[in-house]
């Protein structure tokens, strides 16, 4: 028995963990591997060396076996029990989605496992971040046994000592295995695996009944302060918990300028008691056609402001943003111009898309670059009730920031706070439509947040001073294109 | 940006020889102080410049549909007119007329006996029944402090050289706003009771809407019941 005891001589890392393990407090140790405490955790609690990697390659049946000072009776029974303070989490033992027990001997034989189940999820990556998360019973249980050795053995150096957390402790064990075998590196990447231990489910519901009367048994525990370790101070898990592995790429951007070229689509998908408001919606035609080519869950789109529904955006596009969810694959600049091609050359010519680029952190900054200063360049088509006269377009022509007060719109009062906003018109122009005295395009250019609509037709009086009321006349508004949007220096 | 200055001052000049394609440069303008390449360069970002303006104007000019001589208002284009007539007393008729988000326009109707008096409104007060009306202050999207009224809920009082009249809301819900204008200008009832010389904005619930719809009528209902008045196309 003692020779196979004895590492091997070309371990060197062994032999490390051999020393560890003959060092530590043979009581402690014997005191710990007789309540159910598995070789690992006493390595963390015992211990006054940092839980090291090399721990990784050693099985937990070595390990014991090195542990016992030679009483040979305890090594084969208790391997198989739950250890009472992480729960088979560093036993690498799980119970996997089907309700299958998989253990593991090693850090890379684990890996192994958690790199087919991240596998399956497809992602592309060249560098990952670990995440894991235990329950909340690890953290009870392993309080109670730390109180226990602290009043057992209070006089030792070792119990005073700083003991790593089991999800750290994990942690430790499978994160280089893990790099090996996904090939990638380890940082705080944008692509997150999190490994979620929770405890078997018929547990979990014995746990929330005493949970309560546990708590308040465990406390007078601690205010007796025993030498014993009492049982109603720990919870009892005779079942290894259920591992989920969850793979979540951070999101991805996409920036471009969007035409609206239709007077029935809406700019975001718009149902009412189940039927769709107009024919379809830019958002959908946009994100709807990056959203495959990413493999992403969902996507959210963002754009610098918006237009109505029966508003054309035209000239140098609006600037928006798509934000896709746990994108599996990153295309290319190749396939965005095909995606860009696709929508251009679409048969209803709907929605246009131009510079449709990949963007990284910096894409916020751009949506709110120039936000204050952000002006719109619009073109109305505009009726009176009198005939246009020279001196209408030069009066039109010559008000330069012209000061407005608009009341909320009576179309969006429902939704809106009801306040009266003062908004500047930068400029107008007046464009004579030939055959016609009474219409005639307005070319204007305003502060963003400016209800056009409402400048022209009055609102009821409520928007001040209006086309109507500069002219002497009444305006209404026959059609709206948006033909600029300024964005700081684009 | 250096380019937009010398774009802008290229299009001013290219608009005069916009009918001859060849563009040729104007040696005698300030443009020969560039060297030829870059001047080169300009040019065709100019000239797509005035390609991308040209195709905007296209764009623009090509919706216009038929130009027709009058138009319907955004009155009528965004809200449904309701009407009711004698409400709580002869003559007193009223429309309502009800945006698509349920907001409700609420004014005097033309046939109302107040315009039948010479010389029209002269005055209107909104402190009636327990409070002035045009100091109430809602406030937020959730329009707090808004006076829930009934339909027989006074909103104002209206007052001509001859007698004076209570308008009510007409409509149950919460009054968002009244027309304050009006304190200072009453005579824009006189001259448009349907746009400017609206009295006041109320928001019903849905359920009270259904309710209250009930004893409204619509406009030809109105025209119908009101032929021998004398009713005006352009207030309609």
């Amino acid at each position: 028995m003692s020779d196979e005891a004895k590492p091997s001589s070309g371990e060197h890392k062994s032999g490390l963990v051999y020393e560890a393990a003959r060092s530590l407090h043979s009581t402690a140790v014997k005191d710990l591997l007789s309540l159910g405490v598995c070789e690992r955790c006493i390595f963390r609690l015992v211990s006054v060396e940092p839980f090291d990697s090399d721990l990784s390659s050693v099985s937990a049946s070595t390990l014991r076996s090195w542990l016992e000072s030679g009483d040979e009776e305890d090594a084969s029974s208790s391997c198989s029990r739950v250890c009472i303070v992480c729960l088979g989490v560093l036993q690498l033992v799980f119970s996997d989605a089907k309700q299958t027990l998989v253990r593991s001997e090693c850090g890379s034989d684990y890996a192994a496992r958690i790199m087919d189940l991240v596998k399956e999820e497809g992602h592309e990556f060249d560098s990952f971040a670990l995440e894991v998360s235990v329950p909340s019973t690890i953290v009870e249980n392993e309080r109670a046994v730390l109180f226990y050795l602290k009043g057992k053995y209070n006089s030792e150096g070792w119990v005073q000592s700083e003991k790593i957390s089991v999800k750290d402790a994990l942690k430790v064990l499978v994160l280089d295995p893990l790099k090996a075998s996904l090939g990638a590196k380890s940082d705080s990447s944008s692509f997150h695996i999190r490994l979620t231990y929770s405890k078997a489910s018929d547990e979990a519901q014995s746990a929330s009944e005493t949970t309560k009367h546990e708590r308040k048994k465990r406390k007078t525990g601690e205010e007796n302060g025993s030498t014993c370790m009492s049982e109603n101070s720990f919870e009892k898990v005779y079942e290894p918990c259920i591992l989920s592995v969850h793979c979540n790429k951070m999101p991805i951007f996409f920036s471009g300028r969007y035409f609206k070229y239709s007077r029935n689509v809406s700019q975001s998908r718009w149902i009412i008691d189940d039927e769709r408001m107009g024919e379809a919606s830019v958002e959908e035609i946009i994100g709807g056609n990056i959203l495959p080519a990413c493999f992403g869950d969902s996507y959210k789109f963002h754009a610098a402001g918006r237009e109505d529904i029966d508003v054309r955006m035209l000239g140098s596009g609006r600037p928006f943003l798509v934000e896709v969810q746990n994108s599996r694959k990153c295309p290319s600049q190749e396939s965005l111009m095909e995606i860009e091609e696709k929508i251009n050359n679409s048969e209803k010519k709907l929605v246009g898309v131009k510079d449709l680029k990949f963007i990284g952190s910096q894409c916020w900054a751009m949506m709110r670059e120039g936000e204050a200063e952000k002006q719109k360049q619009y073109a109305a088509l505009v009726w009176i009730s009198r005939p246009l006269e020279e001196k209408d377009i030069n009066s039109i022509t010559a008000l330069k920031e012209l000061k407005i007060l608009q009341k909320t719109p009576v179309r969006v009062l429902h939704r809106r706070s009801p306040l009266e906003r003062e908004r500047t018109i930068h400029w107008m122009k007046v464009e004579k439509i030939k055959g016609s005295s009474h219409y005639f395009l307005l070319h204007l250019c305003t502060q963003a947040g400016t209800y056009i609509k409402e400048f022209v037709h009055g609102d009821l009086g409520r928007t001040s001073p209006s086309m109507g009321s500069i002219l002497g006349c009444r305006a209404e508004i026959i059609q709206l294109d948006v033909t600029d949007v300024k964005m700081g220096d684009s | 940006m250096l380019f937009s200055f010398f774009t802008n001052s290229f299009t001013e000049e290219f608009k005069f020889q916009k009918h001859d394609r060849h563009l040729q440069l104007n040696t005698r303008s300030k443009t020969n102080l560039i060297p030829k390449k870059l001047k080169i360069e300009i040019f065709q970002s100019s000239l797509h410049q005035e390609e991308d303006e040209d195709e905007l104007r296209k764009l623009l000019l090509s919706d216009i549909g038929e130009l027709t001589l009058s138009p319907p208002s955004a009155t009528q284009v965004n809200f449904v007119s309701y009407f009711i007539t004698d409400f709580t007393k002869p003559g007193h008729d009223h429309y309502i007329y009800r945006h698509a988000n349920g907001l409700c326009v609420v004014g005097l109707a033309p046939t109302h006996i107040a315009f039948k008096d010479q010389g029209g409104i002269t005055n209107i007060d909104f402190n009636v029944g327990k409070s002035d009306r045009s100091v109430l202050k809602v406030s937020g999207k959730r329009k707090k402090n808004a006076m829930r009224s009934e339909s027989n809920t006074a909103l104002c009082k209206v007052s001509t050289a001859i007698d004076s009249y209570i308008v009510r809301c007409c409509v149950k819900g919460s009054l968002l706003e009244v027309n304050e204008r009006l304190i200072k200008q009453p005579q824009l009832l006189n001259s448009s009771a349907d746009r400017e010389g609206y009295i006041a904005i109320i928001m019903p619930r849905p359920a009270d809407w259904t309710k209250n719809k009930e004893s409204l009528i619509t406009l030809e209902e109105y025209k119908d019941k009101k032929q021998d008045g004398l009713l005006e196309p352009c207030l309609l």
